[in-house]
């Protein structure tokens, strides 16, 4: 017989070798559209990484020029300034307006202090002249005046001329508030926030394969949740970086797979009955021994206790379901960056970027009478999955310190949780996130 | 830089015409390769459409060290093994004895006659679950461990599925040969 099969062999093997068979019209036209799909998302992604960069690159060159310009032009004192021109009074003939000479800059403290990029302008002439003169009088709540003429002509530059000098008088505005107590409010650029939400899950079937169209349409989303820790940074007024920690618990129910309990005492006898069950997520294998599954009208159970061999009817198994449920829990590591649209007490938010979700927990179950029985799990399912968020946060601002958070969100799974099909089958989810923030 | 290496280039920048034209120059042979594993023109359709677009996909990932037919034959199998593991409940495995037997003897040493296609179709006509093992096994050349894995079965299951494709095989080619030298004879 041995010699007999290895002949069989033998004539189908090289008998079938190179041979071809024209495939019908049609075929090509099916194909194409796929690799369109593939193309486009793989187009789409890249561009979105470069205007990611692009956009990561600017703002910090924005913000790299900003730093810059406020060393430069934003000190201590001309913060301090009052107005930019200051109106003064002398009693020469022709009043003039002090334009505020550029590097001489007039404190609210009422004292002139030399130029900080040239000490030596103001203090050489004041050598010059005789040190007793008092170079500075005040002559009441507001008013100071310059005695010196040399200083006076220096610092105000009026025209020289007249011998003799009258006092300048340098009116100012009162000042409102008290300059020793003045301190910058300070920013609270840590926020650390609650959130939780209810998630629609569901998935994209982007491909023309007829099997993966044909097991989405058996597939219902189950309730899902989502909640965590939130921290995020202030980086400007505008932009913040999100990050934290989110459980997430997903799943799908599986129609027309019918369960039975009492299958313990045949499991045995027979062998392993290897239940397998393949879904968009995965194959679900039922590792429960007291299980046994068969399917309806879509016959999608694969064992080697088929119908003809084992009925369950007839061992009088008890029924338990007719769908199973398919339970993914992931933790969830996001980086986001959040633009801050409105800042008012109503803030409004636009977030965005990536999250990594790391598979913790995967059961099948299906429920009788309320209670649940376990099955098995799903194999098959990627431990790493990468998911890009896109989301609008509205914020109401209870204090200073304190709000109210409210985020819908969509994300979109980069990666599949499972290759059992090989097609495009993409998952999504929309939750509305809401929550309280905290920041300091 | 070789013709398929230019053309595999082409269909990885998303060249329309390299794809186009890699399909015509491979999809006859792989065609065979799909009516071969398949029952009915239409899974074979579906096979090769599936096993394209995941050559397609994964063409990224070929490294050009070893034959790239072989590399397409691998996935365009793969292919099927998925729909089998997923569909073979819709077909019933006839048992053995209800298999109608041949009007003629077997002629186990006279095969003479016998055109690819009569091939193809004596091999379509098994049951789905021996004319799988018998592929992978006298076709591809897989292991009976290699096969079990693949197609869920055990060992022995696999071994016993190779001896009753190969009997019921060896009956067909008989009543095949048979009824060509009869036609001959004619």
């Amino acid at each position: 017989m041995s010699e007999k099969g290895a002949n069989i062999d033998l004539l189908f093997r090289n008998g079938l070798k190179d041979y071809e068979v024209l495939p019908p019209p049609g075929v090509w036209d099916g194909i194409h559209p796929a690799i369109k799909i593939k193309s486009r998302t793989i187009i789409i992604l890249r561009v979105a990484a470069v205007a990611a960069v692009l956009l990561t690159v600017g703002f910090l060159t924005y913000r790299w020029s900003n730093e810059i310009t406020g060393i430069g032009g934003h000190s201590a004192m001309s913060l301090n300034t009052i107005s930019p021109v200051t109106e003064i009074s002398i009693p020469f003939d022709n009043p003039l307006t002090l334009v505020k000479k550029e590097n001489k800059r007039i404190n609210n403290s009422a004292v002139i202090e030399p130029d900080p990029v040239n000490p030596q302008a103001i203090t050489e002439e004041v050598r010059q002249d005789i040190a007793p003169i008092p170079i500075l009088n005040f002559k009441g709540p507001g008013i100071f005046s310059l005695t010196n003429k040399s200083i006076a002509e220096s610092i105000l530059q009026i025209p020289s001329g007249k011998e003799e000098l009258s006092p300048v008088k340098i009116q100012y505005q009162p000042l409102f508030y008290d300059p020793e107590n003045v301190n910058e409010k300070p920013v609270n650029r840590w926020s650390i926030a609650a959130m939780a939400s209810p998630t629609y899950y569901s998935s994209i079937n982007s491909g023309s394969d007829a099997l993966s169209s044909q097991l989405s349409k058996m597939e219902q989303p189950l309730f899902s949740y989502s909640g965590g820790v939130a921290f995020a940074y202030k980086i400007s007024k505008r932009f913040s970086i999100q990050s934290g920690l989110y459980y997430s618990s997903l799943g799908q129910k599986v129609d027309d797979i019918n369960s039975f309990s009492g299958f313990g005492q045949y499991n045995s006898s027979k062998g392993s009955p290897g239940f397998e069950v393949i879904t968009t997520s995965g194959t679900v294998v039922a590792s429960n021994p007291d299980v046994f599954l068969s399917s309806g009208s879509s016959q999608r159970v694969a064992t080697s206790y088929t119908v003809d061999v084992f009925d369950p009817k007839k061992a009088s198994l008890q029924p338990v379901n007719s769908s199973l449920n398919q339970n993914f829990s992931y933790l969830e590591f996001p980086v986001l960056l959040k633009y801050r649209l409105v800042d008012k007490t109503i803030g409004i938010n636009v977030i965005g970027g990536l999250s990594y979700n790391l598979l913790v927990h995967n059961t099948v179950t299906t429920t009788m009478n309320g209670t649940i029985y376990p099955v098995g799990d799903t194999r098959g399912l990627n431990p790493l999955s990468l998911s890009s968020s896109l989301g609008m946060g509205m914020e109401y601002n209870i204090s200073g310190k304190l709000s109210l958070n409210l985020e819908p969100t969509f994300r979109y799974y980069l990666n599949p949780f499972s290759v059992t099909t090989g097609t495009f089958i993409h998952p999504y989810s929309f939750g509305i996130f809401s929550g309280v923030m905290y920041k300091f | 830089m070789s013709e398929i290496k230019k053309i595999i280039k082409g269909c990885l920048a998303g060249n329309r015409r390299d794809q186009e034209l890699l399909y015509r120059r491979h999809a006859s042979q792989l065609y065979a390769v799909c009516l071969q594993y398949s029952g009915n023109d239409e899974e074979a359709r579906d096979i090769l459409q599936e096993g394209f677009i995941k050559i397609f996909e994964n063409l990224e990932h070929y490294k050009h060290e070893g034959s790239f037919e072989g590399w397409m034959r691998r996935i365009t199998v793969n292919t099927a093994l998925e729909k089998f593991r997923c569909r073979h409940n819709l077909y019933r495995v006839d048992d053995i004895d209800a298999i109608r037997e041949p009007d003629a003897e077997p002629d186990n040493q006279d095969y003479a006659g016998l055109e690819a296609n009569d091939l193809l179709t004596i091999i379509r006509e098994l049951p789905t679950k021996y004319r799988m093992v018998f592929n992978l096994y006298a076709i591809e050349g897989y292991s009976h461990k290699e096969i079990s894995s693949m197609v869920n079965i055990s060992e022995g299951t696999s071994k016993s599925n190779l001896s009753r494709a190969r009997n019921i095989l060896q009956r067909r080619v008989g009543s095949y040969t048979g009824l060509k030298k009869k036609v001959v004879n004619e």
